[in-house]
């Protein structure tokens, strides 16, 4: 019998795996259950009630955005606050998948990783999320934005704090319209434009291509080009929307001059381009706070040389979110390295730890004395070409305006993308307006408005 | 009530785990020691060899059990088995032969103290441990936890679920299944101890546990299928009482082989043919308002064809009728699209076949045999790698092919450790949720702790049956035992990974807590298989017929 017994090593070694199996998936549960619980497709968080319970969110001046009382999720008193916030603190549904409420939501709702869902509704207390935004500067841009659709992204490009990441049309979540579905106003309400889409840059890509050009062509400052507004490069034309004649480097990017670009990008060829471009963050998705934005897109492995020379004028089939335009804002900003942005400043749970965000610091996008350079060039294109006091009466701004044509789909998309060298303000910032014609004329408003708001707040405290 | 209906959650899986241990501790502490039973002694060379077991293999292998080192004795010379009569040998196929008192032997010859029997060259002379100096005597005192102590926790334990189970839910059903099982258990405990003399109660206890679990459980989802639950429930406490009678005489099971090798394909046979698809399976058999599956009764068959006596494993050492048996039930049921089933036979008959030769051949055999029919069936019909293709990437086909496992996840981890409250999750309104997905849908409503507790008392099972391996009264229930519990464990494994994304879905049961009577019924038949393996089971005999002045095992025919 000893010999029988011997030969049932497989059986124990069958259990033990089985041990080890059981082990693996506690393992899994401990280490991935909060994950697997915020998803979307769990009906103790998504069903209606599911925030009935849940912590609030508050900005980083201590508005109370959303919490919950007497078994009912409140949102902020005013209508305009609620609709700018939609999309960054979310509704009651599970619609809009980068809102804090969705991604935060077993924190919120008081998940707990030893009682799951489970703990009595008497007992459940929700973390409270304080937030980096800030609710006025949101709800300015909204207001700047009004019926057209667009984005705005607003960070410091010291710290990473997001103050402004906002995204119309929104909708009140208190009063959801009913026809959200149908109307064409409300098309991608759910979405938050400024991480979750991405656009044709048109000429503010231009700052991708001068890096590029600064740092592999010896001289290329003193680069100069005769523009007549159009010429045929790679046997199809490429054009300007005025002829500037001879034009240099700094006047190029001030005048926004296509051609000397196109030419750059050319000379730089697509292997160099795409590097630079990956480098500033192309061809990836970012991700911050459980939030991954849409890819951004530099592909020039099929490109004509006319489709080459239009890509490093951001046209083409270039795509970019407005936040990673305004993370290479940051770059320019501050030394070619940007601080990454982040959103959720703590989450502080009701027993009482708390959990901060991380200030984290990219990759480089480009050597400390290229972004001195572009800051230069940006800072004289504003300074001559728009009028300085066109953003801010105190704040000191560099930008790039960019009118990124969509061909048969309409009028083009308006951009500003660029920073205010002001210490008591490091703000790094992207506006888009969707068919706004021009980045002059539609997104610098916009922008404006939403550093008013910010000197604002400055008089009040 | 919430908070009531909490506390008791949160206390089941303490009293459970409490439970569990005692019934262990029972059981680990039960077991004899390993002392000589009764020993041999060669006088030629003042050689004393103990005896130790129940069925002992005499020969000059090495891995005998009483090893001889003379070369006129065969490698597998005989066997000394101790049956109800007393001690008996048998020759299993030697040259030399066995002779007793100078005697030829052929076929079982029953020795007694003082006999002489002859092997080879070798003359061994039976006595008792005691009349040999410096071997101590065999205590046989039996200890255990009283079957009473067991019965109440597991009262208390039930009683506990069934409260918290009804205060969520409002309802009246969970405390009446929980009621009436609760007397299901009584009866079964009081029939056991006073009727049958069963002094251990310990396997029954925790297969009670986790089929209490599985009706409450259902009680607040289906009250349709908890009434099937609890019949199939007491049907297969019966069928287990049933089962340790037959088991009781190993040579008569043996007798019966061929009888139940037949009936186990005829079984399958009957399913392929008046079979009808369910679950994209074919392997049910209406029967007027009953739906049986055949394939779970197979499994006890297919454990009574695999295992045997020691003389008779040591005799016929040709394991072809046992693979013709297994290649054609893994067979039908792979035709059938019983994959799961198929799989759970395939690992039972490598434990079966290990453990009965020893014969690493067979196995690399087996497996190659079984690598190619799977190649077969793949190249035959394509579409099945279909039913496989989310395992690993659930959450790619999170809509699809995957939505069972992704739920199954995020339920199980809403849960926490105690669970949000029987009826309170969102499982139950997935297909499949009290079947194939019920260890998640434990998980959800009872918390994952209870859930592990119920996974680990299977794998506890075979953990014993390995222990009495060499203390059972046959080899026949060591291997019977094994195999029982090794096939509880790979099916519960499949049950519990496939769910969880670590193996393929494959929509086996959970024993004794999925929904399914044919499953529930053939969960308590191999039961029974543990539970024969443990010699207390049947000592009562002894215990009873006090003829003899001492009850030491030794005591001669
Ligand atoms: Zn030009």
């Amino acid at each position: 019998m000893y010999k029988t017994r011997a030969r049932s090593f497989p059986v124990l070694m069958i259990t033990l795996a089985f041990f080890v199996g059981l082990g693996w998936f506690v393992f899994n549960l401990a280490t991935h259950g909060a994950e697997w619980v915020s998803l979307p497709q769990n009906g103790h968080l998504s069903e209606n009630g599911a925030l009935e319970h849940a912590g609030s969110i508050i900005d980083r001046n201590g508005v109370v955005l959303a919490h919950s009382a007497g078994g009912k999720r409140i949102y902020h008193e005013d209508p305009a606050v609620r609709t700018a916030c939609v999309h960054v603190v979310g509704d009651n549904t599970v619609n809009i998948t980068t809102a804090v409420q969705n991604l935060y939501r077993s924190e919120l709702t008081g998940y707990h990783f030893a009682f799951g869902q489970g703990l009595p509704n008497e007992w459940k207390e929700g973390a409270s999320i304080r937030l980096t935004l800030d609710s006025n500067m949101q709800t300015a841009a909204c207001r700047a934005l009004g019926d057209r659709k667009g984005a705005a992204v607003v960070y410091n490009y010291r710290t990473g704090e997001i103050l402004c990441l906002a995204s119309t049309p929104g909708f009140d979540p208190e009063n959801k319209p009913e026809d959200i579905e149908t109307n064409e106003a409300y098309d991608g309400a759910y979405l938050n434009r400024a991480i979750s889409s991405a656009y044709p840059p048109g000429s503010t890509f231009k700052l991708v291509t001068a890096a590029e050009a600064l740092e592999s062509i010896p001289g290329a400052e003193k680069i100069t080009y005769h523009c007549e507004a159009e010429e045929d490069i790679g046997g199809a034309p490429v054009t300007c929307y005025a002829a500037f004649g001879d034009v240099d480097f700094k006047h190029a990017l001030m005048y926004s001059c296509n051609l000397y670009f196109a030419h750059l990008a050319v000379d730089l060829g697509g292997d160099k381009m795409t590097a630079r471009a990956q480098r500033c963050g192309f061809n990836a998705c970012r991700s911050f706070d459980r939030i991954t934005t849409a890819k951004s897109v530099y592909d020039v492995s099929q490109a004509s040389v006319n489709d080459l020379a239009w890509s490093g004028v951001g046209q083409y089939t270039v795509l970019e979110t407005p936040l990673n335009m305004a993370i290479r804002a940051a770059a320019i900003a501050d030394g070619g390295t940007p601080m990454m942005p982040y959103l959720v400043e703590e989450i502080r749970t009701a027993d009482g730890s708390v959990q901060k965000a991380q200030h984290t610091r990219g990759s480089s996008m480009m050597s400390p004395a290229t972004a001195d350079t572009l800051k230069e060039m940006m800072d004289y294109t504003v300074a001559n070409f728009y009028d300085k006091s066109v953003f801010s009466d105190v704040l000191d701004v560099c930008a790039k305006t960019g009118t990124a044509e969509v061909g048969e789909a309409g009028e083009p998309h308006g951009w500003i993308t660029g920073f205010c060298t002001s210490e008591e303000a490091p703000f790094a910032f992207a506006v888009i307006v969707e068919h706004g014609e021009s980045g002059y004329g539609s997104a610098v408003p916009v922008a404006s408005a939403i550093l008013k708001a910010w000197e604002e707040e400055q008089k009040t405290n | 009530m919430e908070i009531i209906a909490f506390a008791l959650r949160m206390a089941a899986p303490l009293i459970a785990g409490l439970l569990v241990i005692l019934c262990y501790v029972s059981l680990h502490s039960g077991r004899r020691e390993e002392k000589a039973l009764i020993v041999l002694q060669d006088e030629q060379h003042d050689l004393v060899y103990p005896v130790l077991y129940w069925e002992n293999s005499i020969g000059r292998s090495r891995s005998s059990d009483v090893h001889l080192e003379d070369p006129t004795v065969s490698r597998d010379h005989a066997v000394l088995l101790r049956r109800e009569a007393g001690w008996l040998i048998t020759d299993t196929g030697s040259r030399s032969g066995v002779l007793v008192n100078g005697q030829p032997t052929q076929g079982r010859t029953p020795v007694g103290v003082g006999d002489k029997i002859t092997l080879g060259s070798t003359h061994l002379v039976l006595r008792r441990t005691s009349d040999i100096s410096g071997q101590s005597a065999q205590r046989s005192t039996l200890r255990y936890i009283s079957a009473a102590v067991l019965e109440a926790l597991l009262l208390l334990y039930l009683s506990m679920i069934t409260v918290s189970a009804a205060l969520t839910t409002g309802s009246n059903t969970p405390g009446l299944m929980g009621g009436i099982f609760c007397a299901v258990t009584v009866v079964f405990c009081f029939v056991s101890v006073k009727l049958l003399h069963r002094h251990s109660f310990e396997q029954e206890t925790l297969a009670l546990l986790i089929t209490g679990t599985g009706i409450i459980l259902s009680s607040v989802h289906n009250e349709r299928q908890c009434m099937v639950q609890l019949i199939a429930a007491g049907i297969g406490i019966c069928f287990f009482c049933f089962m340790l009678w037959f088991l009781e005489v190993p040579d008569r099971v043996v007798k019966w082989h061929l009888i139940i090798s037949i009936l186990s394909l005829l079984l399958l046979a009957a399913a392929l043919i008046f079979g009808k698809v369910q679950n994209g399976a074919k392997n049910w058999i209406s029967l007027g308002p009953v739906s049986v599956q055949p394939s779970e009764f197979v499994k006890i068959c297919y454990v009574f064809v695999g295992a045997s006596t020691l003389d008779v494993l040591q005799t016929k050492k040709n394991l072809t009728e046992f693979i013709i048996v297994s290649a054609l039930t893994v067979g039908l049921l792979a035709y059938m699209s019983d994959f799961g089933t198929a799989l759970i036979f395939f690992c039972t008959f490598l434990i079966i076949a290990f453990m009965r030769s020893g014969d690493i051949r067979t196995v690399i055999l087996a497996l190659t045999g079984a690598g190619l029919g799977a190649l077969m069936i793949l190249s035959v019909k394509p579409y099945i790698a279909d039913r496989f293709a989310a395992w690993g990437h659930v959450w790619e086909y999170a809509d699809s092919s995957g939505y069972q496992q992704v739920h199954s996840l995020i339920y199980s981890a809403s849960g926490g450790l105690f669970g949000v409250g029987y009826s309170e999750g969102y499982l139950q309104y997935l297909f499949a949720s009290e079947n194939d997905l019920v260890f998640c849908l434990l998980c959800e409503e009872a918390g994952c702790l209870l859930a592990l507790i119920c996974a680990v008392i299977i794998g506890g099972f075979v953990l014993y049956a390995r222990g009495a391996a060499t203390r059972s009264r046959s080899t026949f229930y060591s291997i019977s035992a094994c195999a029982a519990g090794g096939l509880l464990v790979i099916q519960t494994a499949l049950n519990v990974f496939g769910v969880v994304d670590i193996l393929p879905l494959t929509g086996v049961t959970f024993p004794f807590l999925s929904y399914g009577g044919s499953s529930m019924v053939a969960c308590w038949g191999l039961l029974a298989f543990m539970k024969a393996a443990d010699e207390r089971t049947y000592s009562h005999y002894k215990r009873l017929k006090k003829t003899k002045p001492e009850e030491a095992p030794a005591a001669a025919a």
